[in-house]
């Protein structure tokens, strides 16, 4: 491990935006690469650059629904996005990196699992797809995402809700404050995956040590119980002191130490606008605490230690939220479920989900079948609006990697009824994880695709 | 006609080229007194032709590879302004460094002022130590020389004796690291470039040659001699430019090929794209730290005709050192060549020895000599195939920045591998059948470096980058910076200024004939977007002279362009 390099795919799209005058757009990571480049931070021994590859029209469908199809969802920037942290996967698990920094453009942590366009400037979620490359390809059983973006990961935590391998951690600033307005404490994972979501929402004006704070009590605790074969940090920067969409106070040193503590397998960037004064430094000072570079002499031009501060009336609440998630997460093995959740066949809910991007309101039924021996096949009915047309009304369902015998057979047959019933929905969708098969049924053409993924690596 | 002169560590080649033919060759041992060797190969090709007739002369050397090999240059002080970012401590060199407060951005604004008291305090040491070449390397110079202008200035005040190298005329590009290295070297090497040039000079001058003087740079670009003064560096690497140089004029236009040059302890592999030869995606790597010399891609494999071969146990190896001459022709231990003598592919030697090396390896493993020369073949051109696949990989697996470039990816393999050097004649056949590639050894092969000077032509390159928000623009090659007054600086007008900076370049690099074609490397404009409205651009473009060599040799007539 001691020898092993730091892995890096820089692909600043410089030939992509989502508008030209957008966050999004080409000039984001401009002075990210003006900086690096200086540096001879690529030269160096402890890091290696690879180049970005495209992921498949199949990665995506493993993990997302995309209305109608994929190729409509996703441009060639978001294949080469997804497909550089599949590749630095692939050399993380073979041994021939000790970890990796995806330092890519688009985002993807708000995409969730049905996509019918870009909200959060996300379309496809970058993570999502490495985790259900990895535990397909490679058999790895248990992940870790742990989201230090401002904004509350919603996308991330939409996917893996009822997944008990998954763990998402994110650490952002309060939704009642900020884009997409979720991600409170409460919200705790499914029923069979009670506390494997865990959300720090924090007040605006924290600064490092709240940072800190949260990682050392809280963060690298569960982690050390959790004991996952593979950690994700997505590394949105936007809790930068100078950043025009956050409220936050934390500083690119603040950064560096955060990644050197949590010691991600891999880094996937996704927020961050602040793209002269927070972006090059932090970026430079994440890449160097993977590869195990000093970085005490990084620090951004203006930064004025003595303007960061915070109340201590705020402190003492996070102490005190800290406290308390420590004790679900302690307790999560003794929670009486059926009274959280309640009982019978399926446990439901209904979701609203605004698509600000795109301005498309969808609404979304979910049902999660509660079973003995698995985790229980997913069944979501979607009817988006996009203020235009008729809405789409899609049926997907989802079945676990480790979906038991009877939980398979029933997703299929929700699959087959969905295609008879062709008054009510558009589109019929199935991913079945156990033998990586999409499945997708489209009404109006009477037409089925079919996908199926390579076999496992052994 | 066209005079090519390759000066290398133990050979000095000339060709004579008239119209695209070769019509007088020669090869001489290089001599240390210099002037001796340089005045015996022009005799030798310019045997009944009048000094009057040659219309240019090119060089190529190894002589500062060789230098800095050994160490032979002058001790420099280094001054570094490094600011924020990477640790000091990381900026370690032979040289007598000291490093300033002061600090620019990305965008050449100043984060922190020079310190005028550390500047005395590190200039009265480098004086202390009796040191006269200093090297003044900043963070971002390029895109702003403030800061290396003051020292620069301070120093031709009070000490107008000294050598004085700044980082942003020597190296525009970014990255802090290879343009220290560029300075230091630049600094170091000037003055014994100098005598190198003076020897060339009056070899000439007394043979009554007085047409233009170029040398092939590191990327087989040409420059004026007396230019090449100014970047020594970029002279470095210049031999090997120019062999693979030759085999492009040796070989039918828009061919992909491997140019292998096997010598006497190393093998250097180089690829021909479509008739192009590879440029080095990075600079020129020397003494293991990298440098901002725009390169040919060439890859040295330690292994040559007069590696050392042994045996350890019951294994056949290949040592990376070389002792003496092969046993074939008495020294005293087997090699690559004995294998090739016994195979019957080289005429090299003594056939009698060649057996009895092989002997002495195989007798205590039981094997024949002649199976134990096939084993060595094997395991050299396994050793060499295998390097040129990984540099296809490698040429593969290059970064991309852009939608456009990972689209575009290709995946392409040889059909030709083309022989220079000494031993390339014997192991060329089994490597082109691994490589499943055709073999060829051109006619003049082993002149091939000469001809690739001859034919080579400048290679020029403008990068233009500008900043309309803070109105200002740097031209990377020349280290210079400039103001925009003009408030609608557009993407057009940057390709405006840059091509005339093109034009101002050839006439520098002596391209007296015009430009011919222009070709843009890279055109893109950045939106500065500031609290949602457009604050200005940052252009960024870059043109160059089109790629190629004067000659086809064989054909008989010249590429469409001078």
């Amino acid at each position: 491990m001691k020898n092993k390099k730091t892995g890096v795919i820089f692909f600043p799209a410089f030939d992509w935006a989502i508008s030209p005058t957008h966050p999004e757009r080409e000039e984001r990571l401009l002075y990210t690469r003006d900086q690096i480049f200086e540096e001879g931070l690529l030269d160096m021994t402890e890091i290696e650059e690879f180049p970005p590859k495209l992921a498949t029209i199949h990665d995506i469908a493993r993990i997302h629904f995309c209305i109608p199809r994929v190729q409509s969802q996703v441009t060639e920037a978001h294949m080469i996005a997804a497909g550089a942290a599949l590749s630095l996967g692939d050399s993380i698990i073979r041994g021939e990196i000790k970890n990796g920094f995806a330092l890519v453009r688009p985002p993807g942590h708000h995409a969730m699992r049905v996509v019918h366009g870009n909200r959060g400037f996300c379309n496809i979620n970058n993570e999502a797809v490495l985790v259900e490359y990895l535990r397909r390809r490679y058999g790895i059983k248990r992940v870790a995402v742990v989201d230090s973006d401002v904004h509350h990961g919603d996308g991330t935590q939409e996917i893996f809700y009822h997944d008990p391998d998954v763990l998402f951690i994110s650490l952002h600033q309060d939704g009642r404050t900020i884009f997409p307005g979720t991600g409170f404490t409460h919200e705790l994972g499914g029923p069979g995956a009670y506390a494997r979501t865990i959300n720090i929402p924090l007040p605006p004006g924290m600064t490092d040590r709240t940072f800190h704070y949260v990682a050392d009590n809280l963060v690298l605790p569960i982690l050390k119980d959790f004991k996952p074969d593979f950690i994700i940090n997505s590394a949105g920067q936007d809790n930068h002191y100078t950043d025009p969409l956050g409220n936050m106070k934390f500083t690119a040193r603040g950064y560096a130490e955060f990644t050197r503590k949590l010691n991600p397998h891999m880094a996937v960037l996704e927020g961050g606008y602040a793209i002269e004064t927070a972006l090059p430094y932090i970026n430079m000072s994440i890449l160097m605490a993977l590869a195990g570079i000093s970085y005490k002499n990084v620090r951004e031009p203006d930064l004025n230690s003595a303007n960061l501060n915070e109340t201590p009336e705020k402190f003492a609440q996070v102490q005190k939220m800290v406290e308390d998630l420590l004790n679900i997460w302690e307790r999560r093995d003794k929670a009486d479920i059926e009274k959280i959740f309640g009982s019978g066949k399926y446990y439901q809910r209904k979701k609203h989900i605004y698509y600000d991007t795109d301005y498309i309101e969808e609404e979304q039924f979910e049902k999660v079948r509660f079973c003995g021996s698995c985790p229980g096949y997913i069944v979501i009915e979607s009817t988006a609006n996009k203020g235009y047309g008729d809405p789409a009304s899609v049926l997907c369902i989802s079945i676990p990697i480790d979906a038991c015998q009877n939980c398979q057979g029933e997703a299929y047959m929700w699959y087959e009824q969905g295609m008879r019933d062709n008054k009510q929905y558009n589109f019929v969708k199935l991913q079945d994880k156990s033998t990586d098969t999409c499945l997708s049924y489209d009404r109006n053409n009477r037409q089925e695709w079919k996908s199926e993924g390579p076999g496992p690596e052994v | 006609m066209y005079i090519g002169l390759d000066v290398g560590g133990t050979f000095t080649d000339a060709v004579l080229l008239e119209k695209g033919q070769v019509s007088a060759w020669t090869k001489v041992p290089t001599r240390r007194e210099l002037l001796t060797s340089l005045l015996e190969a022009f005799d030798n090709i310019m045997a009944g032709v009048g000094a009057e007739m040659v219309d240019r002369v090119v060089l190529s050397t190894t002589m500062i590879t060789n230098l800095i090999a050994e160490k032979k240059y002058d001790p420099v002080g280094l001054v570094l302004i490094p600011g924020p970012g990477l640790d000091h401590d990381c900026y370690k060199y032979s040289a007598e460094t000291h490093i300033l407060d002061g600090a620019i951005d990305y965008r050449g604004r100043e984060i922190a002022p020079l310190d005028h008291r550390q500047v005395e305090e590190a200039l009265a040491r480098i004086n202390s130590m009796k040191l006269k070449k200093v090297a003044v390397v900043g963070k971002f110079s390029s895109r702003n020389n403030k800061h290396e202008m003051e020292v620069f200035e301070k120093i031709r005040r009070d000490s107008p004796d000294w050598h004085v190298e700044v980082g942003h005329k020597v190296a525009g590009q970014l990255n802090y690291p290879r343009r220290i290295m560029s300075t230091l070297l630049t600094c170091a090497t000037r003055e014994k470039y100098q005598y190198f040039t003076r020897s060339v000079l009056s070899a000439l001058e007394s043979r009554g040659i007085n047409c233009p003087v170029y040398i092939l740079k590191a990327d087989g670009g040409t420059m004026p001699l007396e230019t090449s003064l100014a970047t020594p560096v970029e002279t470095i690497f210049s031999g090997p430019a120019a062999s693979i140089l030759g085999v492009q004029a040796l070989i039918p236009p828009g061919e992909t090929a491997v140019v292998v040059d096997i010598g006497g302890t190393t093998s250097d592999l180089a690829l021909i794209l479509s008739g192009q030869p590879l440029l080095s995606s990075k600079g020129a790597c020397i003494d293991g730290q990298m440098t901002h010399v725009r390169a040919l891609a060439v890859k040295s494999v330690p292994i040559g005709g007069d590696s050392v071969v042994e045996r350890v146990g019951k294994e056949i190896v290949i040592l990376t050192e070389r002792i003496g001459p092969p046993y074939c022709m008495g020294g005293p231990m087997p090699t690559p060549t004995d294998a090739l003598k016994v195979l019957r592919l080289t005429r090299l030697g003594d056939s009698r020895k060649a057996w009895e090396a092989m002997q002495m390896l195989g007798n205590p493993l039981g094997i024949e000599a002649w199976e134990v020369a096939a084993r060595i073949t094997m395991l050299v051109t396994g050793m060499i195939t295998c390097e040129i696949n990984n540099m296809f990989r490698n040429w593969e697996q290059e970064p991309a920045y852009r939608v456009w470039e990972v689209l575009q990816k290709r995946k392409i393999r040889p059909n030709t591998v083309v022989g220079v050097g000494g031993a390339a004649s014997g192991f060329l056949t089994q490597i082109a059948a691994a490589l499943d590639c055709y073999p060829v050894i051109p006619p003049y092969a082993r002149v091939a470096n000469a001809i690739g000077a001859a034919v080579a032509r400048p290679t020029l390159q403008v990068s233009l980058r500008a900043d309309t928000e803070q109105g200002i623009y740097s031209i990377q090659e020349e280290g210079c910076q400039g103001a925009i007054k003009d408030r609608h600086f557009s993407e057009e007008k940057a390709m405006d200024l840059a091509t005339e900076w093109l034009w101002r370049r050839a006439e520098k690099y002596g391209l007296k004939d015009g430009l011919g074609e222009v070709e843009v490397i890279r055109k893109e404009v950045y939106n500065m977007v500031r609290d949602w409205v457009t604050s200005g651009r940052l252009i960024d473009v870059a043109v160059q002279t089109r790629r190629g060599i004067l000659h086809y040799i064989g054909t008989g007539v010249a590429t469409s362009e001078k």
